[in-house]
């Protein structure tokens, strides 16, 4: 379909959609209505009952945590997707040795660049398992600790140049991180399950609130989706690079990248 | 503050506008980061700091990250061909 | 005022569809999904919001304060965890698209022709 008949039927969606938008932001409740019962409730009782004190932690991993069990399996099945796709078409000689690009002329980094992404590197990494582990005191949670873990595995690549990040950070231990994790959030769901209660039910001990240890298997939770995550991102940061390089190629000891 | 929230949804509305009128996909990734970078700013004014922290690290950090090398990997890829 | 931020989001979203539709490159289009994606984030936590009240974060307030909706920043977070999966997995397709066919506009791919 070409140009000037998709900016057609745009126009046409347009035309009949926009009245329509405007009459439901007519309709809608006012911004800034009081909260619904289902989260003013939420934030009145969890903080007794599970002894927690971030609520959107609390929502996604105890009192919806079927959903989040299912959003953990479907971020594993599409990296597993991508990186089925990526190394289907280009091998699974998966090396230990970073591939090269056969003829590329390579500037190498600068003093300051390596020496800041090391210590950012550091810092980043410990901050995202520091906000793993206490997603259910402070804003947090599994998910942005290890988003920002997997962005400290990022920061490592700028700083040290393929070939040495490839040596630090080996492909099956971010198989073994990504999957790991994913299987210990569903065994932690299971493990319930197994001793009679419901899915997901909290059996281990409340712990006190404001304290690294509340919520029971929320904080297992928390940790196994965040080092889950973690992996997902390295692999495909690795997957992706990859991609631009040539892995039969022999590799040459004083090029880097 | 409705002076603050407003003024932010206007900025995200900018920034989306940004991102889709970037037609070079290189300079696009720019635009993407600072996109992130707003709707972060406007989840916080909206009293989300959870989902402020995850927007910052995923939309701003490492979704820009991976259309770069997909562009490397794409250029690439025809120079070899 | 009460109204912007539901404009805001259809704005968004319109626009994002502009985009796809008139996108020259795939990696282009890719990004303006994006776009339409955060439409829906901004649109779940207009609607928890309540004037003057705080984030449902109990550490230093008692649970009796005003906050506002957790479940719905509940909803925009898996929103965000499906937006990154989805934006991956189309960049791989894109990838494998240039491999195979060695152009990335999609006004110039022709779906399945046995010659090309």
């Amino acid at each position: 379909m070409t140009t000037p008949w998709r900016l057609a039927l745009f126009v046409l969606a347009l035309i009949v959609l926009v009245p329509a938008v405007w009459h439901v932001a007519l309709a809608l409740p006012a911004f800034g209505a009081p909260t619904e019962q289902y989260g003013a409730a939420v934030n009145a009782l969890l903080t007794a009952t599970r002894h927690v004190t971030n609520m959107v932690a609390a929502v996604n991993f105890d009192v919806r945590g079927f959903d989040t069990l299912g959003e953990e399996s479907m971020l594993v099945c599409a990296v597993t997707g991508a990186v089925v796709l990526l190394r289907g078409t280009r091998g699974e000689s998966m090396t230990d040795r970073a591939g090269k690009i056969p003829g590329r002329a390579v500037a190498p980094r600068t003093d300051a660049t390596v020496l800041v992404c090391r210590i950012a590197a550091t810092l980043t990494l410990l901050f995202g398992v520091y906000m793993a582990l206490h997603g259910t005191v402070t804003p947090g949670g599994g998910f942005q600790g290890g988003a920002i873990a997997g962005s400290s595995l990022m920061l490592l690549y700028l700083g040290e140049g393929y070939e040495s990040w490839r040596r630090m950070v080996r492909s099956p231990a971010l198989d073994v991180l990504e999957g790991g994790g994913a299987f210990v959030f569903v065994g932690a769901a299971a493990v319930p399950l197994m001793l009679g209660y419901a899915l997901l039910q909290n059996v281990l001990p409340f712990g006190t609130p404001k304290d690294l240890y509340s919520g029971g298997l929320m904080v297992v939770a928390n940790f196994a989706v965040g080092v889950s995550v973690a992996g997902s991102f390295g692999l495909l940061l690795l997957e992706f690079m990859e991609e631009t390089r040539s892995p039969d190629s022999e590799s040459m000891p004083d090029e880097e990248d | 503050m409705s002076w603050l929230i407003g003024g932010a949804m206007v900025l995200a509305a900018i920034a989306g506008l940004a991102v889709v009128l970037s037609r070079d996909p290189s300079r696009q990734i720019y635009a993407l980061a600072a996109n992130g970078i707003v709707l972060t700013l406007l989840f916080f004014v909206l009293q989300a700091p959870d989902v402020a922290l995850s927007e910052l690290a995923v939309n701003t950090v490492i979704t820009p990250l991976l259309f770069l090398v997909t562009l490397a990997a794409a250029r690439i890829n025809k120079a070899r061909q | 005022m009460s109204i912007l931020p539901w404009l805001t989001a259809a704005w968004l979203f319109g626009i994002g569809v502009y985009g796809v539709v008139t996108s020259r490159h795939y990696v282009h289009l890719i990004g303006c999904l994006t776009v339409c994606q955060s439409a829906t984030y901004l649109l779940l936590l207009s609607i928890g919001y309540w004037w003057g009240a705080g984030p449902p974060i109990f550490y230093d307030h008692p649970p009796g304060t005003p906050a506002v909706d957790p479940v719905l920043q509940a909803l925009v977070l898996t929103d965000i965890v499906v937006g990154a999966a989805v934006t991956a997995l189309l960049l791989v397709i894109a990838l494998q698209v240039h491999k195979r066919r060695g152009t990335l506009d999609p006004q110039s791919l022709r779906p399945l022709r046995p010659s090309q």
